[in-house]
């Protein structure tokens, strides 16, 4: 395993599109390292350049402090999880996981490549599918073969391109507790894509959140959600999502917009009083959709809560926890 | 109404139509063939006797004079010879004749062999390799280039049979096998090419990509990963490649006479006594089929497996 930096990194796609406007950034020997954004904020063009399937325009990538901007992706010895499963079709799933073992690079002895493909077969469940064509599995199988082909090696970096996205909710759960359990055993270092919450809070040592090929901010997923340096951000994490409001709305001073996350508002008495738009019970939580001066703000309390529609509701905010903002979108911080 | 099949799918009617009419085609289809088949079997006379004997006793005449180079003899010289060695001989000496030696058709037969298998081969190979760069890598006038690969194919070949024989002479290669297949690839790989192409641009690239991050070049992946999926596209480019080199007549008649000649050219001159030997050249005609018959039903799997059915999910 290595540590990864990548330095001053652009990239465009023919010569006009930008890609990739400066990325720099670290990735420690063993840290789970997750990009997060939408679609076409970078996140794989970031990973494609890292194992050498894009060439960028200018900038270095760096495994352990070694410069390998220029070399092949063969020589890199990375391995890369695809959003699709790219399992090579004409291969059993023994060949499959035996695929990267054998190649010009490594050679290994078919006893040692046995060893190997068995081992991560049982960590992966997979071992009564070795015999099948890449063809006759399950879609979640096929993943499990995918990420098994990449940690069927140790390479310097493991790369995954929203590996869990094509699955069912039910088995992109579990194989994320997998995966987690995985990389703690390993010591793995991973550069993993998403743009799910659920996966990048979980998963994840670090945070980088990208904007339109910009880096914006790199934390931990707790600083990421507390402590976002911009709007932007601040929307990335949560569930309900942020409010961001006015910020005359509260007469805070010098501030353009506030953000306030729905589990920051208290319920039943405060100085401020709404209508209720909506309630959803959620089960463990209850969201309440509030008309506050014609704006839309989402609480969420605890456990179930009760309330009719247009009902007079009174409510109050945590003012230690609300997140100021100037006009630019950006933070404002306070002394 | 019958509920119990899908709207898309056809009902055992039109299924039944469908097959009688391709019943009736192949019939039609065959007939010259089987007759071709059956005149090999018959002996000189039955042939051409009229009216067309459909029901006759077998005979494999057509197939030793085939492989054989004859002479009349009288009778007493046919009797001074000692009792016949084997089958072919006996038939021949029925027939007042005596086997001089082998005939050339087993050399042409095999010049045919070399030749179509060669250049089936070399337009499949350089088709691929071609049709692979078209379709991943940014060639320069890559349209027009292919524009222009195309337009190769949009006279007939023969139309520039001229220049092609005097550079032929020129270089040496009139008459050579190695000549005869460069100019089938020609001809051919136009064709190879254009359909290769459309079944690369099938090929997901992630297997490629996938294949070079696990340690492999890119022309190691190209064998390894992108090939084997092709090999549905292969497999009807090299009948279309193996069909036109092993019946192309034209050419072969222009530019080989000994060493290179081909079997197309040399089945026509079988020529008997008295007029043409039928059932040799129905003999000669038969075998020719067999080869592209036997090499379409091995390939035949493979055009009718899918290509790379459900293993990437776009």
């Amino acid at each position: 395993m290595a540590k990864v930096e990548l330095k001053k990194l652009f990239k465009t796609y023919n010569k006009k599109i930008k890609a990739l406007e400066d990325i720099n950034l670290t990735i420690e020997d063993g840290q789970f390292f997750v990009l997060l954004g939408p679609s076409g904020a970078g996140k794989t063009t970031t990973l494609r350049c890292i194992a050498g399937l894009e060439k960028i325009d200018s900038g270095d990538v760096l495994f352990n402090d070694e410069n390998i901007t220029h070399d092949q992706p063969a020589s890199r010895d990375v391995s890369f999880v695809f959003q699709q499963y790219s399992l090579y079709p004409h291969y059993t799933v023994y060949e499959n996981l035996a695929f990267p073992l054998r190649s010009p690079m490594r050679k290994l002895p078919e006893e040692e490549i046995k060893n190997k493909v068995e081992k991560i077969a049982e960590m992966l469940k997979i071992t009564s599918k070795l015999k099948n064509k890449a063809t006759e599995l399950s879609g979640g199988e096929m993943q499990r073969v995918a990420i098994g082909r990449a940690l069927v090696r140790e390479p310097n970096i493991y790369l995954m391109d929203e590996p869990l996205s094509s699955l069912d909710a039910k088995l992109r759960e579990t194989l994320r507790v997998e995966l987690k359990n995985i990389q703690l055993n390993l010591n793995a270092t991973i550069l993993y894509v998403t743009h799910d919450q659920a996966e990048a809070t979980t998963l994840a040592d670090k945070i980088g959140v990208l904007k339109e090929g910009k880096i914006v901010q790199i934390g931990t997923p707790e600083e990421i959600y507390e402590n976002p340096n911009s709007i932007y951000v601040s929307q990335r994490l949560g569930s309900p999502k942020i409010n961001i409001l006015p910020g005359s709305l509260f007469k805070l001073n010098n501030t353009a917009k506030i953000g306030l996350r729905p589990e920051n508002i208290e319920l039943g008495n405060g100085p401020y009083e709404g209508k209720v738009i909506s309630t959803e019970n959620l089960g463990s939580e209850t969201v309440v959709a509030i008309n506050f001066q014609d704006n839309e703000i989402l609480a969420s309390i605890q456990g179930s809560y009760k309330s009719s529609i247009n009902e007079k509701i009174n409510f109050d905010i945590n003012t230690n926890k609300v997140l100021k903002f100037d006009k630019g979108d950006q933070r404002i911080y306070e002394r | 109404m019958d509920t119990s099949r899908s709207y898309l799918e056809p009902s055992s009617f039109s299924k039944k139509m469908a097959a009688a009419i391709i019943i009736v085609y192949a019939v039609i289809t065959l007939i010259p063939i089987s007759w071709m088949v059956m005149t090999s079997f018959k002996n000189v006379d039955s042939a051409i006797s009229y009216p067309p004997e459909v029901l006759f006793e077998p005979s494999l005449e057509g197939y030793v004079n085939l492989f054989t180079n004859r002479s009349r003899q009288s009778q007493e010289y046919l009797d001074s010879l000692p009792a016949p060695e084997n089958w072919y001989e006996e038939l021949v000496r029925s027939r007042e004749m005596v086997i001089t030696g082998p005939s050339k058709f087993l050399g042409r037969y095999s010049n045919s062999m070399i030749i179509g298998f060669g250049s089936t081969f070399a337009s499949v190979f350089l088709g691929a390799l071609a049709a692979y760069a078209f379709s991943r890598f940014r060639v320069p006038l890559k349209d027009d280039l292919l524009f222009f690969i195309l337009s190769t194919r949009m006279f007939p070949p023969i139309a520039v049979a001229v220049p092609i024989f005097i550079m032929y002479r020129k270089l040496g290669l009139g008459d050579t096998h190695l000549g005869m297949i460069i100019l089938y690839t020609v001809v051919n790989l136009s064709l190879a090419v254009w359909l290769l192409k459309g079944f690369m641009d099938e090929i997901p690239k992630e297997y490629e990509e996938a294949a070079m991050i696990d340690g492999y070049s890119r022309l190691q992946a190209f064998f390894k990963v992108v090939l084997p999926q092709a090999m549905t596209g292969i497999a009807a480019t090299a009948i279309f490649c193996m069909i036109f080199s092993w019946n192309e007549y034209a050419f072969a008649v222009l530019l080989t006479q000994f060493n290179a000649q081909t079997a197309p050219p040399f089945i026509p001159t079988i020529i008997g006594e008295g007029g043409l030997d039928w059932p040799a050249i129905g003999a000669g005609t038969t075998l020719f089929l067999l080869p592209v018959m036997i090499f379409t039903i091995i390939l035949r799997k493979h055009l009718l497996r899918g290509i790379t059915f459900g293993a990437v999910r776009k």
